[in-house]
């Protein structure tokens, strides 16, 4: 693409940039002003826009309020399911690398299928079950139904990462005296270190914001997700406080997103696309 | 040959796990369409076996109808702009300015928040009392655009509130595949001469085929089962103007108790989307191959 | 003892045959090269040996014990990998350490390392030890994919085109440097190649495989001057041998009129050549002569005409294509220092002594005269 310096080009770039500066402040605005909200004291809520007194008080209430609560529950659910993920997750996503077998492409499909199985389809017999099971309302039910979300992720992202090694260096560690499961724990692992840790990060966040499962699977052990729609839903609102829980919400994945940019193309599309 | 069989086992062992889960997935599926076959309610104790009752009254029933009109609104909604707006993004943001390099690390914001939280900076920015939007909204003269809380608006509130979560996930996959056209062939079209049009068609589409058909999956099957966002911004109201089948259903189910007639609704969801997904999937199969052949 | 012995090795990959029937027996010490295009079921064979793959039939005896139940861990076989398959996390040191670090081997620490200085030294990547191999040129890394294989002091070396992915020059080195540790290290060794004159230069003997079987095994002048069939004719040598059709007439003892190329002389035959040629049925058979032998110019011994059809100077040889009388192409190497313009009239001649008859069905080897010392 050839780059001219005609005065035409140079419209066309400032028309670039001013598009691109449209969908930034259409993307980032509403978080900017999320965060404005929630340093604004509930006096001047109403009266200001952009000059007020910034405060923490905000902050303050709801980090003492019972949503920490909450936000502990998340992180529990959150980090449990994901491990249970990786340890069921990282062999299945091999054998589906590796190995030829019959029905493979089909398993695959059926594991990626999951994820488009509209939630409320599985909730409703889930309710039941999980009632007569003793599972509504458990840290163990929302693992549990959480693995629909970051199971198939996970395998699809590793079976990529498992792809790209070459089969001939499980061969060689074989030849060099090592049993398969050695193989599989001193020489694979290790290299598929970097899809391990996007695919988890990436399934830590799915699983985060998960809104669907915890609202109708469970009561009381509940997320911060979902209390922190009940705070809008409340009679009298207090905005800032809304917004300074959304925003301690979202600050786990915002920083966690930073965190796996390199992977996030692989992660996204399910392995589907190598970034 | 005992470690020939051994070896032979082995896949099935390795996957064992995550099949076990898988079962158990397929048990509440099953277990749903069984029960679309009864009459089970949430608040009685009796459960008799009602045939395709459930199936048929669904099909007569013009909520039925009236849920997969919106759904199908949404869907094509919200995939059409976020596929559009992503990519004219994406073909801006294939270049090395400033504001381009900055924006490609942020724009994935809105994305990672959770869907009912950006729902609920949505309410905020638009709250007719405390909302940023107001003022901006009475300068071009919509001063009383009512958002979420009117028929006529809630759908369109609702595909910005979907819009802005998930055009950074078409833009972010769209770039990546822009970035990972390989510069050979273009370069021979440079040499043989073609027009600008003739390398978008025959080059750059192809190409890129594989990529934007499977974001379009990845739209098209989410947006058709949202749930999160509309019961954020309107529970499918006002009325049941945003009532989308997963909505009806979850209303069928919880406020009123009527589990079993909500099933069907969501089978059916669920069989259109799985039919969509695959037939989708083998377009993308075949553009992949496609693409290998062309580069 | 390290001999190697493999009885009917079949493996199909589903439909496509990876090998079929291969029965080769390799003798403790020696050094065979396994010779093929691509595709031939050279790597298979490997494979096979070193347990990677498991056969549909067949078995594979290493030593004196047969080894078609044991993990590959178990086999004390090495292989180098065309694609070196190199560890990417570690270094040359840790790379050449790892086999030995094992559950199979075990070796204590100060072991370890005074064998992989060892080898390092011997294949000059001593000073590389620390690098991690991303950092390594194709060469060296070659050299590391070759030490770890040398330090587990295997009972085979099972070595899959090492040298096919390096420069001509550094391949040329580094054939000389192999043939100089085959004498120092003494280990049976298979050695798989699509390079005939790696084959021939470097092996003992020869197996010659082609569409997942082997046409041949042998010594390399033995596949060379008595190549089984046509096809092994046709894979060894650059550029390739000729192959016509002659007609035979009017048999004697010790002479034949040959029809060829447009054109009929008496050929002189031996006995032996004669009663070969009675196992003929019909009077065809197929000729083989390497360009190498082909003569150009008149000198009494050219009794066949052609047109020149292109000429390609290669320095100290050159390659001559000639259109014979009847249309078919021959190719002939000659000396460097004599040029031929295109389209000009010539005359040249094969030597009897150079003909290798084939039976034209079966394509299978017959006859050709005994070579005598100092033929050429």
């Amino acid at each position: 693409m050839n780059r001219s310096r005609s005065p035409l080009a140079k419209i066309g770039k400032a028309l670039q940039i001013f598009l691109l500066l449209f969908y930034a402040v259409f993307a980032l605005f509403p978080l900017l002003w999320m965060f404005i909200m929630s340093i604004k004291p509930d006096s001047q809520m109403l009266t200001t826009t952009f000059i007020f007194t910034p405060t923490l008080e905000n902050y303050a209430t709801v980090l003492h309020s019972d949503y920490m609560q909450f936000f502990c529950n998340n992180l529990i659910v959150s980090v449990a399911a994901v491990l249970v993920s990786l340890v069921v997750g990282v062999p299945a996503a091999y054998a589906l690398a590796r190995f030829q077998f019959k029905g493979k492409e089909d398993i695959a499909f059926t594991i990626l299928s999951f994820r488009f199985a509209p939630e409320i389809l599985v909730i409703l017999p889930l309710y039941l079950i999980y009632q007569r099971l003793g599972l509504y309302d458990t840290y163990f039910g929302l693992i549990w139904v959480y693995q629909l979300i970051t199971l198939p992720l996970l395998i699809w992202i590793l079976r990529g990462f498992f792809e790209d090694i070459s089969p001939d260096i499980e061969a060689a560690a074989q030849l060099d005296g090592y049993s398969w499961w050695q193989v599989f724990l001193r020489v694979l692992l290790p290299l598929v270190k970097p899809g391990l840790v996007a695919a988890g990060l990436l399934c830590f966040i799915f699983a985060w914001n998960s809104f669907t499962f915890p609202l109708l699977l469970s009561n009381n052990v509940q997320t911060s997700t979902v209390i922190a729609l009940r705070y809008l839903a409340s009679d009298t609102v207090h905005y800032g406080q809304v917004a300074a829980a959304a925003a301690i919400s979202a600050l786990p994945e915002v920083i966690l997103a930073l965190l796996i940019q390199k992977h996030l193309v692989r992660g996204l599309s399910f392995g589907a696309v190598k970034g | 040959m005992a470690y020939a069989r051994r070896r032979r086992f082995r896949p099935y062992l390795v996957l064992a796990p995550a099949l076990i889960l898988t079962i158990g997935i397929f048990i509440p599926f099953l277990a749903a369409i069984c029960l679309s076959f009864t009459n089970y309610s949430l608040n009685s104790s009796d459960v008799s076996f009602v045939g395709f009752d459930n199936y048929l009254s669904m099909l007569q029933s013009p909520d039925f109808w009236h849920s997969l009109w919106i759904t199908i609104q949404y869907a094509f909604f919200c995939t059409t702009v976020e596929m559009l707006l992503g990519i004219g993004v994406a073909l801006l943001l294939n270049d090395e300015n400033i504001v381009a390099r900055f924006l490609r690390i942020v724009l994935i914001f809105p994305l990672m928040i959770a869907p009912v939280i950006g729902t609920l900076i949505w309410k905020l920015i638009t709250n007719p009392s405390v909302g940023i939007l107001v003022g901006p909204m009475q300068l071009i003269g919509l001063g009383d655009f009512k958002w979420g809380a009117s028929p006529d608006t809630a759908m369109f509130s609702l595909v910005v509130v979907d819009a802005w979560v998930y055009t950074p996930f078409v833009i972010i996959l769209v770039l990546a595949g822009l970035r990972s056209l390989p510069k050979s062939p273009y370069e021979a079209a440079l040499i043989d001469g073609g027009s600008a049009w003739f390398v978008f068609k025959n080059l750059t589409l192809p190409m890129l085929a594989p990529v934007l058909l499977i974001t379009l999956v990845f739209r098209l099957m989410l947006s058709l089962q949202e749930f999160s966002i509309i019961f954020a911004l309107t529970e499918g109201g006002p009325g049941d103007s945003t009532m989308s089948l997963s909505l009806q259903a979850y209303n069928r189910a919880f406020p009123f108790y009527g589990l079993a007639e909500a099933i069907p609704m969501m089978l059916f969801l669920w069989a259109l989307v799985y039919l969509v997904s695959f037939i989708l999937i083998g377009f993308w199969r075949r553009a992949q191959q496609r693409a290998a052949g062309v580069a | 003892m390290a001999s190697i012995l493999l009885t009917g090795l079949t493996k199909f990959y589903g439909k496509r045959r990876g090998v079929e029937d291969v029965t080769l027996e390799v003798g403790d010490q020696e050094f065979l090269t396994v010779f093929g295009p691509a595709g031939a079921g050279k790597t298979t064979t490997l494979s096979l040996i070193a347990g990677i793959v498991t056969p549909d039939r067949g078995s594979v005896r290493i030593g004196d014990r047969t080894v078609d139940g044991l993990e590959p861990a178990d086999r004390n076989v090495a292989m180098v990998f065309e694609s070196y398959a190199l560890y990417p996390q570690f270094t040359v040191y840790e790379n050449m350490a790892f086999p030995l670090k094992s559950p199979k081997h075990h070796l204590p620490a100060a072991e370890v390392e005074q064998r992989v200085r060892h080898f390092a030294t011997m294949l000059k990547i001593d000073h590389l030890l620390n690098r991690p191999i991303q950092a390594l040129s194709n060469g060296q890394r070659q050299r590391t994919a070759l030490g770890r294989a040398l330090v587990r002091r295997p009972d085979v070396f099972l070595m899959d085109e090492p040298l096919s992915h390096l420069d001509a020059k550094l391949r040329h080195s580094m054939r000389a440097e192999l043939k100089e540790m085959r004498g120092q290290l003494g280990t049976t060794t298979i050695y798989v190649t699509h390079d005939y004159l790696e084959a021939m230069s470097l092996g003992d003997r020869v197996a010659v495989i082609n569409h997942g079987k082997i046409l041949q095994v042998g010594k390399p002048e033995e596949v060379y001057f008595h190549p089984a069939t046509v096809e092994v004719a046709q894979l060894f040598g650059d550029p390739e041998i000729n192959m016509v059709d002659a007609k035979l007439r009017n048999r004697q003892a010790t002479s034949v009129r040959v029809q060829a190329l447009g054109e009929e002389w008496s050929l002189p035959i031996t006995a032996d050549i004669s009663s070969a040629l009675d196992r003929v049925t019909g009077d065809t058979v197929r000729l083989g002569f390497r360009p190498a032998d082909v003569v150009v110019g008149g000198n009494g011994n050219s009794n066949l005409r052609g047109v020149v059809y292109s000429f390609e100077p290669l320095g100290t040889k050159s390659v001559l294509t000639i259109d014979s009388v009847a249309g078919q192409r021959v190719r002939a190497l000659v000396d460097g220092h004599r040029s031929f313009d295109v389209d000009r009239r010539i005359e040249f001649g094969v030597p009897a002594s150079s003909l290798i008859f084939f039976d034209p069905e079966s394509t299978r080897y017959l006859v050709r005269s005994a070579r005598t010392e100092g033929d050429d």
